[in-house]
């Protein structure tokens, strides 16, 4: 009796012991999901749509909606946002991401426990030979610095090639490094007509993150765009309604001549970057049937553009 | 004894002034935007070939008071602009300091005068500038030469180094933009690292032979420092004949057995006051007897006969001769020049290809031409699309040009300045050919020239020339190779049109209150 209370006492050390070792290793390696289990809460919503409000209100609205910026961000993880700074024109033409909503997700982000909070984008149109111009003109630099975000020219040495998993055409892709080595990648593009994809939006904002961007261009855009969703998609995307650039896109109107612009003042938000473009499509006045990169990524399975089908929940400020 | 001290001071003051002019024209190429413009309004107007060529296409008066300023300088002290201004001057003072400290060459000795090739040189660049062809002034100049000296070899080595602290300074979560080596071509590289080989060979060997050979500036300073007031002179009662003077000067201009300086070719160094230590060399006013001494009415004749040579050749400049060789223009395909530059031939005619606005333009799409411009424009500078785009908000190269070959324009003004025009190869464009959505000419396009139509669904682009200004944007953009969009030259440049939208596509369209209910 004695002999076996003791046997059992010593395989209940062992075997607490070594399930510690498991369960910290784990926990060393980033991978927590292996010990917590991790069930999605039933009140989470697919995708939270806010109006009414300034991008900052609207912002927080979704994001308690969504659940709280805790269900994306945990203590101590790095993270990326990606806000929509491909043009050098000021925040109110709608051709980027509003500086204001930029600046609450990264408070948001650093409330939430985040590490560091990374900022920035492949421009499509540097002036002055630099992307610094268009961080600048676009009021995202100072509004990303004045919240602790960290601004990142983008520069060569830092892509690295990937291989897209089931790519149509786009088979490889060189992604920046931050990407591939950051724990959360926030996608914060902004709604606006483009001239040569009809809108860009949460999936189109994606070629701002990879260098091959014209091979895009070559081979098909609205192809490579789906495509490039099977290798990675956002952990969140928060599209930016707010000002709504409805023609001349992307780049807007130049030499100062009025953009046309439709104050929609709207907010989306999901995990789903499929759902979320077909929602944004919708809210510019367009069918998601016709944009051919949406119609795509639904076939290949990176998301769901019946909204029909989803849980949507929806807020009028 | 005093004079001696004197003569140290001087050299001092030299090797300072001439390394800090170095410096800054190191400033100048490479040190950006604004440093590079406002250094160019600094020391350009000093610059004898610049500030002449400005003069004659564009007067301007700082330039008109910076070239006379070196002509009386001249007239009173000698060629000291050969060793306090040139920066051609300053690079070969210190290969020769080098030299020396190296032992290649420890003394220097006396050199007969080339005058024969000198005068030929002069005369020559002269001519050539007068009929059209910039090219043997641009080669031997020593201000632009300096410049793509500094272009081709020392802007490599400061780019790497500072991308090199970039690249380090992410490790401390600091990130900097990084920057970007102007492109230069092949052909260009060699004769610029020709002229440098011969430049360190001349120098180290000879001192400054370049100076007294081959530079047409040093030629002309030295004409006129033939009579200018204050001489070098060797007072023989004094000399011990211990040829130190003729040692230490680098031009080689002192001949011992006469004890005799020759004023033409002396760059007025302060060496050989320096180093002589029975104060038999000395620098002072020595016009009256100069003259008594050396009157001649042959000389005075020659010094005449320059005066009006230059004179009627300056005059010339400008006239339709200078079309005899400008065959640049006439070519059916000529290069396109920079915003600002007027037309093919009032560039081809003006730059001196110092290369400044190549280290200058931020996004690299000035490059060098090797023969583009015919034999006539060598070297000359050119908007190169297959490197790089004129970004539509700069206009630096107009700013820093010195010459008046590329002319400074608001940024209104240029943003309307039509130096080419697009041509769209519907044949090669992947939207037509594989009707796939590409689009990316349009992107980038500040002008509105370039449009898309939208049949089912495929957006395809059409251009519109009359508001095309030729920056190369959608070139650089275009992923086809060879390009399916292209940028054509305007020989003379026009003005495009300024873009006006459709009334009813423009206005700021606001909805006073948005709907309560969502599309979905």
């Amino acid at each position: 009796m004695e002999e076996s209370r003791k046997t059992y006492r010593r395989e209940f050390l062992k075997k607490g012991l070594s399930l510690g070792l498991v369960a910290g290793s784990a926990v060393i390696l980033g991978k927590p999901d292996f010990i917590l289990a991790k069930e999605k809460p039933v009140s989470i919503p697919d995708l939270v749509a806010v109006k009414n409000g300034e991008p900052d209100a609207m912002f927080k609205k979704a994001m308690s909606l969504m659940g709280g910026m805790g269900q994306f961000v945990k203590k101590g993880q790095t993270v990326v946002v990606k806000p929509n700074i491909g043009f050098p024109r000021k925040p109110e033409v709608g051709a980027t991401t509003n500086p204001l909503l930029i600046k609450t997700i990264i408070e948001s982000c650093y409330q939430a426990g985040a590490k560091k909070v990374y900022v920035f984008d492949n421009v499509v149109s540097p002036t002055s030979g630099n992307s610094r111009n268009c961080y600048q003109i676009s009021g995202i630099e100072d509004a990303a610095k004045s919240a602790g975000g960290i601004i990142i020219p983008v520069d060569d040495f830092s892509y690295q090639e990937v291989i897209i998993p089931g790519g149509k055409t786009l088979k490889t892709a060189e992604v920046h490094g931050l990407i591939l080595n950051s724990d959360v990648f926030i996608n914060v593009p902004v709604l606006k007509h483009h001239g040569s994809a009809h809108l860009s939006i949460a999936m189109k904002n994606l070629m701002g993150i990879v260098k091959n961007r014209m091979e895009y261009h070559l081979t098909g855009l609205d192809q490579c765009i789906a495509d490039f969703c099977l290798y990675k998609k956002p952990d969140l995307n928060i599209v930016d309604a707010y000002r709504v650039l409805m023609s001349h896109g992307p780049a807007g109107p130049r030499d100062g001549t009025a953009p046309n612009v439709e104050l929609k003042k709207t907010l989306l938000m999901s995990r789903d970057i499929v759902a979320v473009d077909a929602a944004a499509t919708k809210i510019f006045g367009k069918n998601p049937e016709d944009i051919g990169y949406i119609k795509i990524g639904h076939k290949q399975k990176s998301g769901n553009m019946n909204l029909k089908e989803l849980k949507i929940v929806t807020y009028a400020m | 004894m005093k004079r001696k001290l004197i003569g140290m001071k001087l050299t001092k003051v030299r090797i300072f002034v001439s390394l800090s002019v170095f410096i800054l024209f190191i400033f100048l190429f490479l040190g950006g935007e604004t440093l590079s413009e406002y250094l160019s309004n600094i020391l350009l107007p000093f610059q004898l070939v610049p500030a002449l060529i400005r003069i004659l296409t564009k007067p301007c008066a700082i330039f008109i008071f910076g070239l006379v300023s070196v002509f009386v300088i001249t007239l009173i002290f000698g060629r000291v602009y050969c060793s306090f201004l040139c920066p051609l001057g300053s690079l070969q003072d210190m290969i020769i300091a080098l030299s020396r400290k190296i032992g290649w060459r420890k003394k220097h000795s006396y050199q007969m005068p080339q005058n024969w090739l000198r005068y030929s040189i002069l005369v020559l660049v002269i001519l050539s500038a007068t009929v059209g062809s910039m090219s043997v002034l641009n080669l031997l100049d020593p201000y632009s030469l300096a410049g793509r000296i500094i272009t081709k070899f020392i802007q490599p080595l400061f780019v790497w180094i500072y991308n090199t602290i970039v690249g380090l300074l992410t490790n401390f979560n600091i990130y900097l933009f990084s920057k970007e080596a102007a492109w230069i071509p092949t052909s260009v590289l060699l004769v610029t690292g020709g002229f440098f080989i011969l430049i360190l060979i001349l120098s180290a060997r000879y001192g400054r032979l370049y100076c007294n050979t081959l530079c047409p500036v040093g030629t002309l300073l030295g004409l006129i420092s033939r009579v200018s007031v204050f001489q070098f002179v060797i007072d023989r009662t004094r000399c011990h004949e211990c040829v130190r003077c003729e040692g230490v000067c680098k031009a080689g201009c002192i001949d011992p057995r006469t004890a005799a300086i020759d004023q033409t070719r002396c760059v007025n160094c302060f060496n050989c006051l320096d180093v002589c230590s029975k104060s038999a060399v000395s620098y002072r006013f020595s016009w009256i007897k100069a003259q008594k001494v050396a009157w001649s009415p042959a000389r005075r004749g020659f010094i005449i006969g320059t005066v009006a040579s230059v004179g009627s050749a300056l005059f010339m400049f400008n006239s339709g001769i200078r079309s005899l060789l400008g065959n640049a223009s006439a070519s059916p395909s000529p290069p396109i020049t920079p915003p600002g530059s007027i037309s093919v031939k009032h560039f081809t005619q003006s730059c001196s290809a110092c290369h400044l606005c190549v280290s200058a333009c931020p996004t690299k799409v000035i490059t060098p031409s090797f023969l583009e411009y015919g034999i006539g424009g060598l070297l000359q500078p050119k908007m190169n699309y297959a490197e790089s785009f004129c970004d539509y908000e700069c206009n630096l190269c107009g700013r820093v040009c010195p010459t008046g070959a590329i002319l400074p324009q608001s940024k209104d003004e240029k943003k309307f300045t039509q130096i080419g025009t697009v041509d769209l190869l519907k044949e090669k464009c992947v939207v037509y050919v594989d009707k796939n959505n590409c689009g990316a000419c349009g992107e980038v396009c500040p002008t509105h020239t370039i449009s898309f139509i939208d049949k089912d669904n495929i957006l395809y682009p059409e251009v519109d020339t009359k508001y095309c200004i030729g920056c190369g944007a959608c070139e650089k953009a275009c992923p086809t190779t060879p390009k399916s969009i292209v940028v054509r030259p305007n020989p003379v440049h026009k003005k495009a049109m300024k873009y006006a939208a459709k009334k009813s596509n423009m206005t700021v369209f606001q909805k006073k209150a948005p709907y309560k209910d969502f599309p979905f």
